[in-house]
């Protein structure tokens, strides 16, 4: 049973988060501005938070620098503003993960889920010989499994040995004819657009958000590559 | 000390005070002053007074000899029995004066000593001597003066009576035998003269009267001096007390002027100045005759003498105390201008200078600039003309030369010091710093005006820049308010409609009443979303990072996010590429967004079953992306209106799009240095995108 807080000044979106998160089974606590939020995870045990950014008292982005003065609670931010910026203040001021409004109830679970099982199991598993690892998605080389989260996902051998070169080389980018000779052994002549094609169905797979990557990342115009340390 | 300083009893007192111990002084001054040659002098003989009365009475005697010549005539002409009563008259008048020169000259009413011996001879002819006595014996120093007698045209000879004091005209009738032929010979006679050291005695005339005065103001100079410093100083102070106190008052703030200062000052000066001069002049003239008179025979015998004489002193004390008046006063106002700061304002010659000056600068300053040097440089030629034609390059005038080329250098230096400034100013203020102001301290007028402008224009530079980003700052912080207070309720619409879903509902037809609302809330928030965007990148506000993209391999990977999507609509993509990688440079996520639009387009509006064609070329530093497409409904609106906002084909109002993606799509190649096109050609719609290539 985890506990989750959620944090935002319209009382409706609280009321629904609340009514999702409580039919999947975990615990809420109600706050309505970032002093009640900072003050409500003093006094009890909290697992994760959701915290929208613009809010009166003290907004979502000083209220997750105070908690992580003495916390690593995984912070989700709930924020209207799509800006590029708001999304890289919010991650490098201690935030794990963010949602744009207006946001699906379905991604948010997702993320929450995700979140929750990063932060209660993960940093347990090993590290074999033929294991690599980029954020929440490990694989195992010697097994041919790929998990997301512990979630072990299928794929094509294509997509497979596609990932496997993006995993091994993080941050690197790799052009569509780059990715084509490594994977195909084959010279590129125009026949890329498969590799554009094969990646989308990777992303749809592991990503919760496809439109939306996070860790399989389109470089536009120059590529594709795997979020170093996502 | 304020309070004194006020005070108008004080200053009434001071003045008294003034006026009074230069009265004194004046009184003591004249003294010490009339005093001073025989402080200076030995002896009492030593001095002009003495030789002037000893000179007057050595005249006295020698006008006696003639009167005596003429009388020893007059009294021939009676003996012979010529004579009517006029000259016998005449003979009585003459006779009393010869009586009364000769009690002048008597021992007991002089200590003038003579005696007169005619030179050719050696014969004595009169003497006041005493019985026995020798010249030499009686006067120290002895004066001689030789005269003749032939000035008499009517007498004959004088001769000597041994039994008178005086003297006799010399026989007639010697004098009528040479009288026809040659004239009278003249009878040269030397008078012996003086006065003797020791005056002491009961004769009183001038001599002992200079001798006296000399005693006494001897004995008195001392206290006369002391008299004089001491009421001299104090009416020095006083005066200082004047000038410090003047201009105050009591209950007035700053300095407070009168009447006197209204009047010019250099007229009030003039009459102050004359005067201060009349009475000095007064003074002098006073103090000189004084000095005489007290050498005076009427000085030794009037009894009333000494009261006259401190009458005139006195009267010497008042001239001089209003003349220190007058000059106080003058010195008053003058220090009561300074203090008030009106000095150069209450002096005509002053108002009419600066008149003068400023007249002829501003006369100068407006002149048109080419008026300026014309006259400027015609002055200086003239001028080198005149020294040349008048001076020849000699002396004070090559000087003068030399002088004239200096200055000139020295202006020329200065316009171009100016102008340098000017030259700084302006390069520092059109390479960015809009605030920066030039220095016009001594700076030649022109040059000056000109400075000014330009600080006016850098300021009103400055304010738009600001006003400028300000707004920009505004339309920013607009964008993403009203984005979040679109999308914080939109939220809770599609949150609620989601969890109605999950809900049993009893009437059937709830059910569908749900399903439309969760589509138009899904349409709402995608408008809202395009909505933002289309503001943010039709404002500028967007910020946009500019770096080499490969325009095949975007392409691609668009054509991996949009091809099973058009296949479904049964759309065939026919790409057409160059050999190789093109390179633009561009915004990725921004191009991306472009093509994303425009490809969605397709999706949504291109009839099913027709081609795509997405061509690119590249050629003369451009890259030109173009896409085509057959519209599924006639296109009825020009090309212009399409990328208008919210504008759409009119059959696909119904649609999902929100009519803002073609706009969008050109705001945002605009914002990254390329241009968007749209063309319609019957049922043909083309894009075209133009960017900058990159080597």
């Amino acid at each position: 049973m985890y506990t989750i807080l959620i944090c935002d000044d319209d009382k409706d979106i609280v009321s629904a988060l609340d009514i999702y998160l409580t039919s999947e089974g975990y615990q809420t606590i109600k706050t309505y501005n970032g002093l009640e939020a900072v003050r409500a995870a003093e006094t009890h045990e909290i697992h994760l938070i959701l915290m929208d950014v613009m809010m009166p008292e003290l907004d979502g982005i000083r209220a997750t620098a105070k908690l992580r003065e003495g916390s690593n609670v995984p912070i989700i931010l709930l924020t209207a503003k799509s800006e590029d910026t708001d999304k890289i203040l919010g991650l490098n001021i201690g935030a794990d993960d963010y949602i744009t409004k207006p946001f699906n109830p379905l991604e948010v679970i997702a993320r929450v889920k995700s979140q929750l099982r990063r932060y209660t199991a993960l940093g347990g598993a090993e590290k074999g010989p033929g294991l690599i690892t980029a954020g929440p998605i490990a694989m195992d080389d010697g097994a041919k499994v790929v998990t997301v989260d512990g979630e072990s996902i299928s794929l094509t051998p294509i997509e497979y040995n596609i990932l496997k070169l993006l995993l091994s080389h993080p941050g690197q980018v790799f052009s569509s004819a780059q990715i084509y000779e490594q994977v195909w052994n084959d010279p590129a002549y125009g026949s890329e657009n498969t590799v554009a094609v094969h990646i989308r169905h990777l992303r749809e797979k592991i990503e919760i958000n496809p439109a939306e990557p996070r860790y399989l990342k389109v470089v536009w115009g120059l590529g594709y590559k795997i979020e170093k340390g996502a | 000390m304020k309070k004194l300083q006020g005070s108008a009893a004080a200053k009434v007192c001071v003045w008294l005070v003034l006026l009074c111990a230069a009265f004194g002084a004046g009184v003591f001054g004249v003294r010490a002053v009339l005093s001073f040659q025989s402080v200076v002098a030995d002896s009492w003989q030593d001095s002009s007074r003495y030789y002037n009365a000893r000179e007057n009475r050595r005249r006295e005697l020698v006008d006696g000899v003639y009167l005596t010549c003429r009388l020893d005539a007059l009294e021939q002409q009676i003996a012979a029995g010529n004579a009517d009563a006029t000259l016998q008259a005449d003979a009585e008048a003459l006779r009393e004066s010869r009586a009364a020169i000769e009690r002048q000259f008597s021992r007991d009413s002089t200590w003038f000593r003579f005696r007169l011996t005619d030179a050719d001879t050696g014969e004595v002819l009169g003497a006041n001597l005493a019985e026995d006595e020798s010249m030499f014996r009686a006067v120290k120093d002895i004066c001689q003066y030789t005269f003749e007698l032939s000035e008499v045209s009517w007498a004959e000879y004088g001769y000597y009576n041994p039994n008178d004091y005086g003297y006799a005209v010399a026989p007639g009738d010697q004098a009528g035998q040479n009288a026809g032929e040659a004239g009278p010979a003249p009878v040269k006679l030397v008078l012996e003269y003086g006065v003797p050291e020791d005056v002491d005695g009961p004769v009183r005339d001038e001599f002992s009267q200079i001798w006296m005065t000399w005693m006494n103001e001897r004995a008195d100079f001392d206290m006369y001096l002391t008299g004089f410093l001491n009421l001299g100083a104090l009416s020095l102070l006083a005066l200082i007390w004047v000038l410090w106190s003047s201009g105050h008052k009591k209950g007035a703030e700053g300095t407070v002027t009168t009447w006197q200062e209204r009047i010019w000052f250099d007229l009030y000066a003039a009459v102050m100045i004359a005067a201060v001069v009349f009475l000095a002049v007064c003074t002098v003239e006073l103090v000189q005759q004084l000095y005489w008179s007290s050498a005076s025979l009427y000085a030794a015998q009037s009894g009333s003498y000494a009261s006259f004489y401190d009458l005139g002193v006195m009267g010497a004390g008042v001239l001089f105390a209003a003349g220190v008046g007058c000059g106080s006063l003058l010195l008053r106002t003058f220090v009561v201008r300074i203090k008030a700061r009106c000095l150069a304002k209450t002096t005509l010659l002053c108002r009419v200078c600066g008149w003068t000056v400023r007249t002829v600068h501003n006369f100068i300053r407006f002149l048109p600039f080419t008026w300026k040097i014309v006259l400027g440089f015609g002055a200086y030629v003239i001028f080198s003309f005149w020294l040349n034609m008048v001076g020849r390059y000699e002396g004070a005038f090559m000087l003068m030369y030399y002088c004239l080329q200096l200055a000139l250098l020295l202006f020329l230096s200065w316009w171009a010091y100016g102008y340098y400034r000017l030259r700084q100013g302006t390069k520092t203020i059109v390479g960015g710093d809009l605030e920066y102001q030039i220095d016009t301290r001594r700076m030649p007028y022109d040059l000056r005006l000109q400075a000014e402008d330009l600080n006016n224009i850098s300021v009103g530079l400055a304010g738009a820049v600001e006003e400028k980003m300000k707004s920009e700052r505004f339309k920013a912080e607009l964008i993403t308010n009203v984005s979040h207070d679109l999308k914080t309720p939109l939220t809770s619409i599609i949150n609620y409609v989601d969890l109605l879903k999950t809900t049993e509902q009893t009437d059937p037809k709830a059910a569908e009443y749900i399903e439309v609302l969760d589509r138009k809330s899904q349409r709402l928030k995608k408008l809202t979303e395009d909505l933002v965007e289309a503001s943010k990148a039709s404002t500028g506000v967007l910020s946009v990072t500019r770096e080499k993209i490969g325009m095949s391999q975007l392409i691609d990977q668009a054509l991996g996010e949009w091809e099973e999507r058009l296949n479904d609509r049964s759309l065939t993509l026919v790409t057409t590429l160059p050999e190789g990688e093109v390179w633009v440079y561009a915004d990725g996520r921004h191009l991306w967004r472009v093509l994303d639009n425009l490809l969605s387009n397709c999706a949504k509006y291109a009839m099913e079953g027709t081609r795509v064609y997405l061509d690119l070329e590249r050629g003369r530093g451009q890259v030109v992306l173009s896409v085509k497409n057959i519209s599924r409904e006639a296109l009825n609106v020009p090309a212009e209106r399409l990328m208008e906002r919210f504008v759409r084909g009119e059959e696909s109002r119904s649609t999902e799009g929100s009519g803002l993606g073609l706009s969008i799509a050109r705001s945002l190649t605009e914002l990254q240095g390329g241009s968007f096109e749209l063309a319609v050609d019957g049922d043909l719609f083309k894009a075209v995108v133009t960017l900058p290539q990159a080597n």
